[in-house]
């Protein structure tokens, strides 16, 4: 018999706002002390209230926007009871009855062509804390530094099939929350969390199989291995009755290949949803709504239109630079100083992919200024420094992007030098070196020109119009 | 309300209720089922859905950190911390 994966994702992302969802404690603490940014509210003392952080709000409509989803004009918050020491209110304030975005749809395309994959909800809520179990052996330490740090839920429907169609679906969300900066979407920084819902069915049945959520998965390559094993096992169980499957949250271990069983899922009702008393209904006025319908970002493919229309790029090119939000604002950045489509896009097609590559970093890293990357590229074009030397310049952008590419030319002796005699003084040295070379030109092997070439400019650091160079050289060997 | 219910709920509220109790709040429960099917008989099939009792709405406040409390006063009634954490009996998943 044939079978079929179904596959529904729950992703949560890490909204970029400077403080939490429900108390002013800053949302950042990557590498803080422990405890340190925290207060009564977000650490569940009994009395306090929370008040909603309106940017969490605006953040949760942009993705439900570019999500494609309809908005809900008055969204409220409910509890969700569980009892874990990570989170210290026992109960997580989320959204279950009215969430702030329904209905929405996301297309990817695979190899197979394109699909749309429909998006349930997005809900904002509350993330738990941290517990650490390995201090003490007898005892668990918990961090409230990450309770109430802004999250927003995305829900798809059952509608993936395969390890490609995920990784696409989650590319594309990247692509897109990050093009409206509403979150930096990363899953190695634990900005980007997934939980897979996967049963198997025989292909063409409309019954949804015994359904195993996964958790616990921390890269885009480990969700794809997940859901191999797991297709695998439910298909081994139906097939040879290995098992019997059963309706369960299971954790997977990246490093042994395999997914464990950690509880029998729980069901909607044993979390005991009810409307928050404490938070009242947030309700969004068109005006509210009218401003962050503005503030929507081009959608890549509109960009990429335009990049080709508007500034000539190729196709290739564009669709390139407009894979990721960070190289879109590095190339429009360096063509609003160096007014040059062409040398902008050239740039960031050679020299700053090239770098990216060499570093095993993705496009989302670029940190680079843009306008930065102009001046070094007016540097070049006008002739203060050699193209050699200004990648030299751009590597060290990479490692500081405060660099000043004209300040640092000039620091670490970069700039061209003008000065004929001093151009003059070293051909001359080079020729009188090597009275072979300048024979062998002379005798029509051009490659000893080039050599002659290589040792000047060697001399010069790179400092010198390679034009003014050579013809410097030919004068001085034929006089 | 039976027992099996009641059951569930009390590994999920983390309680240990005695016999006695255990009648009492089934009791109870079905009481409150009572009230439940009056209000179900009620025709609501006109009326539009109501998101809170009070004509109200929430406050936002701007994103904006401010860093108020000290970890020593938040901590001064725990039970036990060590280096900045709560501590808390052992627990794995």
């Amino acid at each position: 018999m044939r079978y079929e994966t179904v596959i529904g994702l729950e992703v949560h992302v890490e909204l970029a706002t400077n403080s939490k969802i429900f108390c002013s404690c800053s949302a950042h603490s990557f590498g803080a002390d422990p405890n340190s940014h925290v207060c009564p509210a977000c650490c569940g003392m009994p009395g306090m209230l929370p008040v909603v952080n309106k940017r969490v709000v605006d953040f949760g409509m942009k993705a439900g926007m570019m999500l494609g989803c309809h908005i809900n004009r008055t969204t409220t918050f409910d509890k969700k009871s569980y009892y874990y020491p990570d989170l210290p209110a026992a109960y997580q304030t989320t959204q279950w009855f009215a969430p702030v975005a329904v209905n929405g749809v996301v297309e990817i395309e695979t190899s197979k062509g394109k699909k749309s994959v429909r998006i349930k909800q997005i809900h904002m809520e509350e993330d738990a804390g941290k517990l650490v179990h390995d201090i003490r052996e007898d005892t668990t330490h918990v961090d409230f530094n990450r309770t109430s740090v802004p999250l927003i839920e995305i829900v798809s429907q059952p509608d993936l099939s395969s390890a490609e169609e995920v990784e696409a679906y989650l590319e594309r969300l990247k692509t897109l929350l990050r093009y409206a900066r509403v979150a930096e979407c990363e899953m190695a920084h634990g900005t980007m969390r997934c939980d897979v819902n996967l049963s198997v069915r025989p292909e063409g049945s409309d019954k949804l199989g015994v359904r195993a959520e996964m958790k616990n998965m921390n890269s885009i390559e480990a969700i794809k291995r997940a859901i191999e094993y797991e297709t695998a096992r439910h298909i081994d169980a139906l097939e040879n009755g290995t098992e019997v499957l059963r309706q369960e949250t299971r954790r997977w271990d990246d490093i042994k290949g395999k997914s464990y069983a950690m509880r029998t899922k729980e069901t909607a009702g044993d979390y005991r949803y009810f409307p928050d008393p404490n938070v009242m209904p947030v309700v969004i006025d068109d005006e509210w709504f009218d401003s962050i319908q503005r503030s929507l970002p081009e959608f890549p493919e509109v960009k990429r239109d335009r990049y080709i229309s508007e500034y000539g790029l190729s196709e290739y090119d564009a669709e390139q630079l407009t894979k990721s939000i960070a190289l879109c604002d590095c190339f429009e950045g360096a063509f609003e100083v160096c007014k040059s489509a062409k040398d902008a896009a050239n740039w960031m097609m050679s020299e700053i992919m090239s770098i990216l590559n060499a570093r095993k970093m993705t496009y989302d890293m670029l940190q680079i200024n843009g306008k930065s990357l102009g001046e070094l590229i007016l540097l070049v074009s006008g002739g203060k420094v050699g193209r050699a030397n200004a990648k030299k310049i751009l590597f060290a952008m990479f490692d500081d992007v405060s660099i000043d590419p004209a300040a640092y030319a000039e620091a670490n002796g970069y700039v061209m030098s003008n000065d004929t005699g001093k151009v003059e003084a070293v051909v001359k040295a080079a020729i009188e070196a090597d009275p072979k070379a300048v024979a062998d030109y002379k005798s029509g092997k051009e490659k000893a020109l080039m050599a002659l070439f290589g040792k000047c400019m060697k001399e010069l650091k790179g400092n010198c119009d390679p034009q003014t160079l050579k013809t410097i050289l030919v004068e001085m060997i034929n006089k | 309300m039976d027992r099996e219910t009641l059951r569930r709920l009390e590994m999920l509220n983390q309680l240990s209720l005695t016999e006695a109790q255990k009648d009492s709040v089934i009791a109870f429960f079905a009481d409150r089922e009572k009230d439940l099917e009056a209000l179900d008989a009620i025709d609501t099939s006109s009326t539009e859905r109501m998101v809170h009792v009070m004509p109200i709405m929430t406050v936002v406040r701007e994103d904006k950190v401010v860093q108020a409390f000290s970890r020593e006063d938040l901590q001064k009634g725990a039970p036990e911390t060590d280096e900045g954490y709560w501590c808390v009996p052992k627990v794995m998943e």
